[in-house]
C-alpha cells in the first residue's frame, strides 16, 4: 500500500511539476485578453513558409550534429570502453567535460580562437582567417560547437552498452574471425538500438538549442520562439510557434519508443567488475592513442585553455569574485538542493519504471524524456503561466520555482540511472526483507539503497551538474536578486571585460567538477580501505 | 545505513532552511527592480542605493537582447501578479509599452524637475534620464564620412555598411521614429533601400561597432556608448552625430526610462529608488562610466568625449507615437529581417 | 483445518498462463515438495503463498484466513508468518551474518536483549556459531545456506518456503543440508513447502510430493519417509 501510494505520488508530482506548466502555456495560447482566439495559430499558418525554412535549418543543424556525434562518438566509445587504449579513463573524463558546461560558453571560447581578431587571425593569412571566421559564424560553427557539446552522450552510452554484450558471443565470433569483423558483425549490431537512441537524443537536444545558434548568427526555429518573446512581447504567438517543435519532438520520441525501447531494455548495462572481453590494439595502440589525444587537445583542451589564458590574471579572478561571489554561492546551494530533490523524485520514478508497474511506468518514462528534450525557456515560460499567481507567490517568488524547473526538466536523468542501477540488485533481496517483516520503506532504506549506493551517488552528481549548468529555465524564472552563475555570466557578457567573463567561466567549470573530484577521491579511499 | 549517510539529508535541510530564512520577508526593507540597462553599469548604482538607504535591492538583469526572453517580457508575463517594483528601461519605448499594457503606475518624482519634457511622460508613467544618442560609428579610414541616417541608401556605400537587427532594441525604436516622422511609405522605402544597398545585418549594436572598428564595414548606426567604448580602447573609429543640418531630421536620442510598476509589492521603496535614479549625481556617474550616458539634467559634469544634450540637434519625436508605430510595423520588420 | 489452501488459483504472466485453476491443500506440519520441470509454475506457487505476487483469480487461504482473493492480496507479506529461502539465497551482501538474521527481528521491534538471544539460538540451531560477524561473501556455499535457513527461521514462522535452495551445491553438501532441513522441521514443527526439479531431493525431503505440469497438478502421492 505504501509502495503503491509513494510511486503513484511520484508519478503525479512529475505530471504536475512538468506537464502542467506546458499544458498551461499551450492553453493560454488559445486566449487573448481572456477570450478564445485562434489568432496566434492563424499568424503561424500565415508565416508557414518562413517557419518551414527555419525548421528546415534546425533539422539540418540537428541532423549534422547528430551524425557527427555518432560517427565520432561510437568509435571513441569502443576505443575507451573495449580496448587497451592508454589513458582511456582520463579520455572518458576529458571528452565528457564539454557536456558539463553550457554550450554557448564553448562557442565563446572558440570565437576567441577562430573569430575575427582571434588567435588564428593573428597567426594566419587574413584570407584563411576570414574564411574560418565566416564558417564559424554560421552552420559549420554551430555544428562544430554542438557536436563538441553533445558527442559525450553518444560516447558514454556506447561505453556503457558495449560492455553489456555477452562476452561468450564475442568469443564465439573471435574463434572464426578477427576483432574488426566481430565488432562490425556482432557487437555493434547488438548495441545498435542504444546507439540510435543516443543519436536521437543528440538530435533533439540540438534541435531545441537556442544559445549557440543565436550567438553564432544561424537563425533556426527555436530562435524564432525567442524572437516572439524578446521583440514582440507576444506570448500567445511564441507558444503557438513552439507547437511545431513540440509535435516534432513528440513524434520522434514516439517512434523511438515503438521501435527501439524494448530492444534497449533487453540490453543490461554493464556490471562493474564483471568480466568483459577487451581488445588488444597491438601495433595500432600508439597511433590510435595519438589520434585520440590530438582530438582531445583540439576539441576539449583548446577551448578550455582559451578560457584559462584569457582569465590569467589575479585581478580577473578578484573582480570575478567581487562581482559574482553571491551568484556562485547561490548556484551551489540551488544545485545541491535541486540534485537532492531530483535524486529523490528520480529514485521513485526509476523504481516505478524498474518494477514495470503497468501501464503507468511507460507514461512516466516517456513524460520524463519528453520534458528533458524541451527547450528550457519553454518550460520556464510554462512555469510562469502556472505559478505566478497571488496564491502561489510563496513558491514563485522564491528559489522553489527554480527547483521545480529542474525537477521538470531533468528528472529523466536520475530516473534512468536508478532504473539501470536497480536492474543489478536482485529482486529477491528486497523480497527477503519484506518477508522478514520490513515495510517497503524499511527495505528501501536498509537493503536497496545501500546496495544501489553507487548508482544513487552517480544520479546525484549528474543531477548536480545539470542543475548547476542550467540556463534556459534559470534565466526566465530566477527570483529577483537570485541569479545563478550561468545567468550572471550571460548578463555580464554585455560590456563585461573578456578576462572577467573567462574567469567566471573557469570558476563555473571548477565548481561543477569539484564534487565529482571529491566523490571520486572518497570512493577510491573507500575501495582501498575495504 | 552508515551514519555518514545521515549527513546528506541534514545538509539538505540546513541549506533549505537557510535559503528559506534568507528569502522570507523579514524586517529589512526591499525593492525589486528589473533592469534592461547593462548590469556592468547599473549594478554599481543600485549597490550604492542599497548602502545609502539601507533598502535591499533585488534585481533581475537583462542580457543582450537576442539571448533571452528579457526582463521586459518577464514584466509582461507577471502582469497579473507583479513581482517588480521598478523597471529601469534602457529606452522609453519599453516604458511606453508598459504604460499601454496597464503595467506602469504614475509617479512624478521631484528629482525629475529639470529634465526636458520631451524625455518624460506628461502623466508621470515614465521619466527619462541619462541618454544615449543614435550616432554613426565610422572607421577612420572611411572617406568621405557619412552624415545622415539616409547615407545607408547611398549607392557609394553599397555592401559596405552594417546595421543591428531591427527587431531589437534601439535600432527598432529609431526605425519606428523614422516611420513616425516621414510616414509609412518613406519608411518602407528606406528599409527597401537598405536591402537594395546590401546592408549587412548584425545581432546587436555592439557587434556592429566591432565590425566597423575592425574595418570590415565603413559605418554603422549604433548607440553613442558603443562608440565611446571603442574609442577608449583606441580603436580606429569616429563618432558622427547624424542629420545635424538645418533641414535635417536631427539625431535620435534614447534616454533610459524609469517606471513604477502598478500593483507592486513595495511601492514606497520603489518611489525612493526612482528618486535616486533621477538625481544629477546618478547621471554624472553614468556619464563618466563606460556607459557614457549623456545627462539630461542641465549643469551636470561630463567627460569631454560626450556632447551636452543642449548642443545636439535632437530628433523631435513623441515616444508615445513611436511606441504605437512600433507595434504596427513589427510584422513588416519581421518580414524584412527574414523571420 | 489446512495451513495452506489454494482454491482454483490462476496466475498469468505476459503472454503465458503459468498457474491454471490450481487447487491444493497443505496441512500443518507437512513437508510438501513441489516437483516438476523448469517453467511449470513451481516457484510461482511459492510466490503466491508468500504474497510476492497476487493471483489473477481464485482464493488463497493461510491458516484458514483469506489472504488473497478477487485478483489481489488481502494480507501483507510480513503478516503471513512465512519464512523463505530463495533460490539465490538473497543474503544481503553488505550486512554481517548477525545483521542478516536479526533484520526481521529489528523490523518487528523486538527488544535488543531478546533479539540477541534469538539470533544466538537460531545460529546454534543451524551450527553457525563462529561466523556472526562475517559477511556472507566470505562464507562457503554450505555456510551461506545455513545463514539463509537461520534468517528464515529467526521469526519462528509457521510456514517455511524453499525455492530450489540446494541446486548449486555438490552432492555431499546437498545431502548434508537436506538432513539439516529435515531435522529442523522435525524440531520446530513448521510447515515446509519445498520446490525442486531434483528427484532425489523430492524423495528425501517430502512427506508428500505434488507433481506440477503446465501450471496444474499432474499427480499427487504420499511418500513415506522416516525423518
Amino acid at each position: 500500500m505504501e509502495k503503491r501510494l509513494t510511486l503513484v505520488t511520484a508519478a503525479a508530482l512529475l505530471a504536475v511539476i512538468g506537464l502542467l506548466p506546458v499544458l498551461a502555456m499551450v492553453t493560454s495560447s488559445f486566449y487573448i485578453s481572456g477570450s478564445f482566439s485562434l489568432k496566434a495559430y492563424q499568424t503561424l499558418l500565415a508565416s508557414s513558409q518562413q517557419y518551414a525554412l527555419l525548421l528546415g535549418r534546425g533539422v539540418l543543424l540537428s541532423l549534422l550534429t547528430s551524425a557527427l556525434a555518432t560517427i565520432v562518438g561510437v568509435p571513441l566509445g569502443v576505443l575507451i570502453g573495449k580496448t587497451d587504449l592508454p589513458w582511456r579513463g582520463a579520455f572518458a573524463v576529458l571528452f565528457t567535460l564539454p557536456l558539463l558546461i553550457p554550450p554557448y560558453l564553448i562557442a565563446v571560447a572558440w570565437g576567441t580562437v577562430v573569430g575575427k581578431g582571434g588567435w588564428i587571425s593573428q597567426a594566419w593569412p587574413s584570407a584563411t582567417s576570414d574564411l574560418l571566421s565566416a564558417a564559424f559564424f554560421g552552420l559549420p560553427g554551430c555544428t562544430g560547437v554542438l557536436f563538441t557539446a553533445f558527442m559525450p552522450i553518444v560516447m558514454l552510452l556506447t561505453i556503457t552498452y558495449v560492455g553489456a554484450v555477452n562476452p561468450r558471443w564475442e568469443e564465439a565470433g573471435r574463434l572464426v574471425s578477427r576483432w574488426p569483423n566481430v565488432l562490425r558483425r556482432i557487437t555493434l549490431p547488438l548495441i545498435a538500438p542504444a546507439i540510435l537512441f543516443a543519436a536521437i537524443l543528440v538530435f533533439l537536444l540540438a534541435f531545441g538549442e537556442v544559445g549557440v545558434p543565436t550567438y553564432l548568427r544561424y537563425p533556426v526555429y527555436p530562435v524564432e520562439i525567442l524572437t516572439q518573446f524578446a521583440a514582440f512581447y507576444d506570448f500567445g504567438a511564441a507558444t503557438a510557434a513552439a507547437i511545431p517543435m513540440l509535435v516534432i519532438t513528440l513524434a520522434i520520441l514516439t517512434l523511438e519508443y515503438r521501435l527501439l525501447h524494448n530492444s534497449i531494455l533487453e540490453l543490461k548495462p554493464v556490471v562493474p567488475g564483471a568480466a568483459r572481453s577487451q581488445i588488444a590494439l597491438g601495433s595500432w595502440r600508439f597511433l590510435l592513442f595519438g589520434i585520440v589525444l590530438g582530438w582531445a587537445l583540439l576539441t576539449v583542451l583548446l577551448p578550455l585553455a582559451v578560457l584559462l589564458i584569457q582569465s590569467a590574471s589575479p585581478s580577473a579572478y578578484g573582480e570575478a569574485l567581487l562581482r559574482a561571489s553571491d551568484s556562485i554561492v547561490r548556484s551551489l546551494a540551488f544545485a545541491v538542493i535541486g540534485a537532492t530533490a531530483l535524486t529523490l523524485l528520480g529514485f521513485c520514478c526509476g523504481y516505478l519504471v524498474h518494477s514495470r508497474a503497468p501501464p503507468l511506468w511507460r507514461s512516466v518514462d516517456a513524460l520524463a524524456l519528453f520534458l528533458f528534450t524541451l527547450p528550457g525557456t519553454v518550460i520556464g515560460i510554462g512555469l510562469i503561466s502556472l505559478w505566478n499567481t497571488p496564491m502561489t507567490n510563496a513558491v514563485y517568488g522564491s528559489p522553489a520555482i527554480l527547483i521545480l524547473g529542474y525537477l521538470a526538466q531533468y528528472t529523466v536523468l536520475p530516473m534512468r540511472i536508478t532504473s539501470a542501477t536497480l536492474e543489478r540488485v536482485p529482486r529477491s533481496l528486497e523480497h527477503a526483507a519484506r518477508l522478514c517483516g520490513a515495510s517497503w520503506f524499511m527495505s528501501l532504506w536498509y537493503i536497496v539503497a545501500p546496495l544501489a549506493k553507487r548508482g544513487l551517488i552517480a544520479a546525484w552528481l549528474i543531477s548536480y551538474v545539470f542543475c548547476l549548468r542550467d540556463l534556459g529555465i534559470s534565466i526566465v524564472v530566477y527570483p529577483p536578486g537570485s541569479d545563478t552563475l550561468p545567468v550572471r555570466i550571460l548578463t555580464l557578457m554585455a560590456n563585461g571585460a573578456p578576462s572577467l567573463i573567462a574567469a567566471l567561466c573557469v570558476i563555473l567549470i571548477v565548481v561543477t567538477l569539484l564534487p565529482l573530484g571529491v566523490v571520486s577521491l572518497w570512493l577510491r579511499h573507500g575501495a582501498r580501505q575495504s | 545505513m552508515k551514519k555518514a549517510f545521515w549527513i546528506i539529508p541534514v545538509v539538505f535541510v540546513a541549506l533549505a532552511i537557510a535559503l528559506w530564512r534568507y528569502y522570507s520577508p523579514g524586517g529589512a526593507p526591499t525593492v525589486v527592480v528589473y533592469v534592461s540597462h547593462d548590469q556592468v553599469f547599473s549594478e554599481p548604482i543600485l549597490k550604492d542605493f542599497e548602502k545609502e538607504t539601507g533598502i535591499q535591492v533585488r534585481a533581475v538583469y537583462d542580457t543582450e537582447e537576442t539571448k533571452s526572453a528579457g526582463a521586459m517580457n518577464r514584466l509582461i508575463a507577471e502582469k497579473r501578479n507583479p513581482q517588480a517594483d521598478v523597471y529601469w528601461a534602457n529606452e522609453p519605448i519599453r516604458a511606453e509599452v508598459l504604460r499601454q499594457q496597464g503595467i506602469a503606475a504614475p509617479y512624478i518624482s521631484p528629482n525629475g524637475a529639470g529634465i526636458p519634457e520631451t524625455f518624460r511622460d506628461p502623466n508621470g508613467y515614465w521619466t527619462g534620464f541619462a541618454a544615449r544618442a543614435r550616432v554613426l560609428i565610422a572607421h577612420r579610414g572611411t572617406s568621405p564620412k557619412p552624415t545622415s541616417m539616409l547615407s545607408y541608401t547611398d549607392p557609394q556605400w553599397r555592401g559596405k555598411t552594417v546595421i543591428a537587427n531591427p527587431l531589437f532594441g534601439t535600432t527598432t525604436t529609431q526605425i519606428a521614429a523614422l516611420f513616425v516622422l516621414s510616414g509609412d511609405e518613406r519608411g518602407r522605402a528606406f528599409m527597401q533601400g537598405l536591402r537594395d544597398n546590401a546592408v549587412k545585418m548584425s545581432p546587436s549594436n555592439g557587434d556592429s561597432a566591432d565590425l566597423v572598428a575592425r574595418g570590415e564595414f565603413a559605418f554603422s548606426l549604433v548607440d553613442s556608448d558603443d562608440v565611446v567604448n571603442r574609442m577608449k580602447q583606441h580603436q580606429p573609429v569616429e563618432m558622427i552625430y547624424p542629420d545635424q543640418g538645418a533641414n535635417e531630421i536631427g539625431c535620435f536620442v534614447v534616454p533610459n526610462a524609469v517606471v513604477l510598476i502598478a500593483g507592486s509589492p513595495h511601492p514606497s521603496a520603489g518611489e525612493k529608488l526612482i528618486d535616486y535614479l533621477l538625481t544629477k549625481e546618478t547621471e554624472r556617474r553614468l556619464a563618466f562610466s563606460d556607459a557614457a550616458q549623456i545627462p539630461l539634467h542641465p549643469d551636470v559634469a561630463m567627460p569631454p568625449y560626450l556632447q551636452p544634450i543642449a548642443s545636439i540637434k535632437v530628433m523631435k519625436v513623441n515616444y508615445m507615437e513611436i511606441a504605437s508605430k512600433l507595434q504596427t510595423i513589427l510584422p513588416f520588420l519581421k518580414n524584412w529581417a527574414g523571420f | 483445518m489446512s495451513m495452506i489452501e489454494f482454491r482454483a488459483v490462476s496466475k498469468v504472466y505476459p503472454g503465458r498462463l503459468v498457474i491454471d485453476a490450481l487447487s491444493l491443500k497443505i496441512e500443518a506440519g507437512e513437508r510438501v515438495v513441489l516437483f516438476g520441470p523448469s517453467g511449470c509454475g513451481k516457484s510461482t506457487v511459492l510466490h503466491l503463498i508468500a504474497g510476492l505476487v497476487a493471483p489473477e483469480s481464485g482464493d488463497i487461504l493461510i491458516n484458514d484466513e483469506l489472504v488473497a482473493a478477487g485478483g489481489r492480496n488481502l494480507c501483507e507479506l510480513e503478516q503471513r508468518g512465512i519464512g523463505m529461502v530463495f533460490q539465490d539465497l538473497a543474503l544481503w551482501p553488505h550486512m554481517t551474518v548477525s545483521e542478516n538474521i536479526e533484520f526481521g527481528l529489528r523490523a518487528r521491534k523486538v527488544p535488543d536483549k531478546e533479539r540477541k538471544k534469538r539470533v544466538r539460538d537460531v545460529v546454534d540451531l543451524v551450527g553457525l556459531g563462529d561466523y556472526l560477524n562475517v559477511k556472507p561473501g566470505e562464507l562457503s556455499g554450505g555456510q551461506q545456506q545455513r545463514v539463509a535457513l537461520a534468517r528464515a527461521l529467526a521469526l519462528a514462522p509457521r510456514i517455511v518456503l524453499m525455492d530450489e535452495p540446494l541446486s548449486s551445491l555438490d552432492e555431499a553438501l546437498n545431502i548434508q543440508i537436506r538432513k539439516e532441513i529435515r531435522r529442523l522441521q522435525g524440531e520446530l514443527g513448521f510447515t515446509l513447502v519445498y520446490v525442486t526439479h531434483n528427484r532425489d531431493e523430492a524423495k528425501d525431503l517430502g512427506t508428500r510430493t505434488m507433481h506440477l505440469r503446465n501450471g496444474r497438478i499432474d499427480s499427487a502421492f504420499n511418500m513415506g519417509h522416516s525423518s
